[in-house]
């Protein structure tokens, strides 16, 4: 069943006067819930122009998004995601507890039963050792791990996570993809975009490659590499953009 | 509410983890502290220079807080991209709009307590408890206060810093001369220029509508009526700035 979708979604961003530029062309995505989802793309493909309009952030030059029947902008449809932006930046001054109550308030969770899940999160990312330091000595790795902990305070059914790796070091990336694949054992329904091709494939069940705004291709890895006739999802990846760029040389798999 | 309450906090939070903030109330406490140095006057004039001077310190720095304090207060999590995590929560664009502007006052009020109780502590030390006028100049000050914070995060809710910033302050002077304006333009005999004049009395910010310490450095006391319908002008130009700033915020793309 489909819990997230868009129709036609586009968006294009006016940079001044006789001025655009395509962020999302006519992008039609449907996630099924229980998945976990991977954007893919080049910088500037239009995967967070994507999950922005998805939440509501930006707002589309036209077609709709959905998320589990409801708009972006429904505060209702928001209590079941949580979000894990790109570089996350976060109120320095706070630290890792104040920070996870401060979000947790805004989704109206019991004192309680929040404080015993700011236990268990922190565990969760291994900051419980640093509880009592400011975000502002925190480094790269430690603030995507709070940010991550931050996305699961209101124990969403969604979870929206733009490059959640990045600036994790290889045993970072590791406990983060059990992690994906553990909350997806409860049930949980994950979009993710990445560069890192590698961890795409060990945890996505399906998955879109976006080009230059343009959604090129969508489905498992293997109806994909079938398809385009790919070894592995790096040789997917370079042969679908490949075509996108060069049409006239008749490779197969045009725009799905 | 709860919502709009957390966003304030965090806001309140944050401005006071900012020197700014303190640079500001020290100054504000030391020129106050200051004006009781005036000793070669007679102790009636050494009191109304305390009374002329520490309104005045508790008006201007109140407004210099207020002015940057609300610059910062929904750019800087544009800039941080600390927006992008809170507008996924579930808040509208009015809760984090209200909550900024709540999270203002706090900070104003804060402040104001702090910089008003030192005032008064002055006036105690010299014999001479505050009366109610005194007391009614201060509610007035700190009405403007929040106004002037009300106007200046709405303009940030559609303008650069800068912008903001230089429109604040000239609204901030022009709210203080708008009464010398009016009567400039009442002498005129120009109709365009007499009803543009009106238009623009009536727009902008009357600043000077909350000043009566003047008056009561003077020991002339102000009614209650007037101090009523002045929070009254007050109250209805905060509410029209925030709807302002609700109007342009739930429209901007960040």
């Amino acid at each position: 069943m489909s819990i997230i979708s868009t129709r036609d979604l586009t968006k294009i961003y006016v940079l001044g006067k006789n001025r655009e530029v395509v962020g999302l062309n006519r992008a039609n995505l449907e996630v099924n819930e229980g998945e976990i989802f991977g954007i893919l793309g080049p910088n500037g493909s239009g995967k967070t122009t994507c999950l922005k309009l998805l939440l509501g952030i930006l707002f589309p030059t036209s077609g709709e998004a959905e998320i589990l029947g409801r708009p972006p902008y429904d505060t209702e449809m928001k209590k079941q995601v949580g979000f894990l932006p790109e570089n996350p930046y976060y109120y320095d001054y706070l630290n890792g507890p104040e920070l996870l109550t401060f979000y947790g308030n805004l989704f109206n969770i019991d004192h309680g039963l929040l404080a015993r899940r700011i236990d268990h999160l922190l565990e969760l990312v291994e900051l419980n050792d640093a509880r009592r330091l400011a975000l502002r000595h925190y480094s790269k790795g430690m603030l995507e791990r709070i940010g991550l902990a931050a996305s699961l305070v209101n124990d969403p059914r969604i979870l929206i996570l733009d490059e959640p790796t990045t600036g994790l070091d290889p045993i970072g990336c590791r406990d983060t993809r059990n992690l994906l694949l553990k909350l997806k054992g409860q049930g949980k329904t994950i979009l993710l975009s990445s560069h890192f091709l590698s961890e795409v494939e060990r945890v996505c069940d399906r998955i879109a490659i976006f080009h230059r705004g343009n959604l090129l291709a969508t489905g498992t890895l293997a109806e994909l590499n079938a398809r385009y006739q790919a070894d592995n999802l790096e040789d997917l990846f370079v042969k679908t953009i490949s075509v996108f760029d060069n049409p006239e040389t008749g490779q197969p798999g045009a725009a799905q | 509410m709860k919502k709009i309450w957390s966003i304030g906090l965090n806001t309140f939070k944050e401005s006071f983890r900012k020197k700014m903030m303190y640079i500001l109330l020290v100054f504000a406490l030391i020129v106050i502290g200051a004006s009781k140095f005036f000793g070669f006057l007679t102790a009636e004039e050494e009191l109304k220079m305390i009374k002329d001077v520490s309104f005045s310190t508790i008006e201007f720095f109140g407004a210099l807080m207020a002015i940057f304090g609300s610059l910062y207060a929904i750019s800087t999590e544009i800039e941080r991209k600390t927006i992008y995590t809170l507008l996924t929560k579930p808040i509208s664009r009015s809760d984090f709009v209200l909550g900024k502007f709540f999270g203002m006052a706090m900070i104003l009020l804060v402040n104001f307590i702090l910089i008003s109780l030192f005032f008064i502590g002055l006036l105690i030390f010299k014999h001479s408890p505050p009366d109610i006028d005194v007391l009614k100049t201060l509610v007035l000050i700190f009405v403007e206060l929040i106004m002037i914070s009300s106007i200046t995060l709405s303009l940030g809710t559609f303008s650069s810093d800068a912008f903001n910033v230089i429109c604040s302050f000239f609204l901030y002077i022009v709210g203080h001369l708008t009464s010398y304006g009016r009567e400039l333009v009442e002498r005129t005999e120009n109709v365009i220029l007499k009803g543009l004049g009106d238009m623009l009395y009536t727009i902008l910010p009357n600043y000077e509508n909350f000043n009566i310490r003047d008056k009561v450095v003077v020991g002339v006391s102000v009614n209650w009526a007037y101090v009523g319908n002045t929070v009254l002008y007050g109250v209805l130009y905060i509410a029209i700035a925030l709807f302002i700033a609700l109007y342009f915020f739930e429209r901007r793309e960040i």
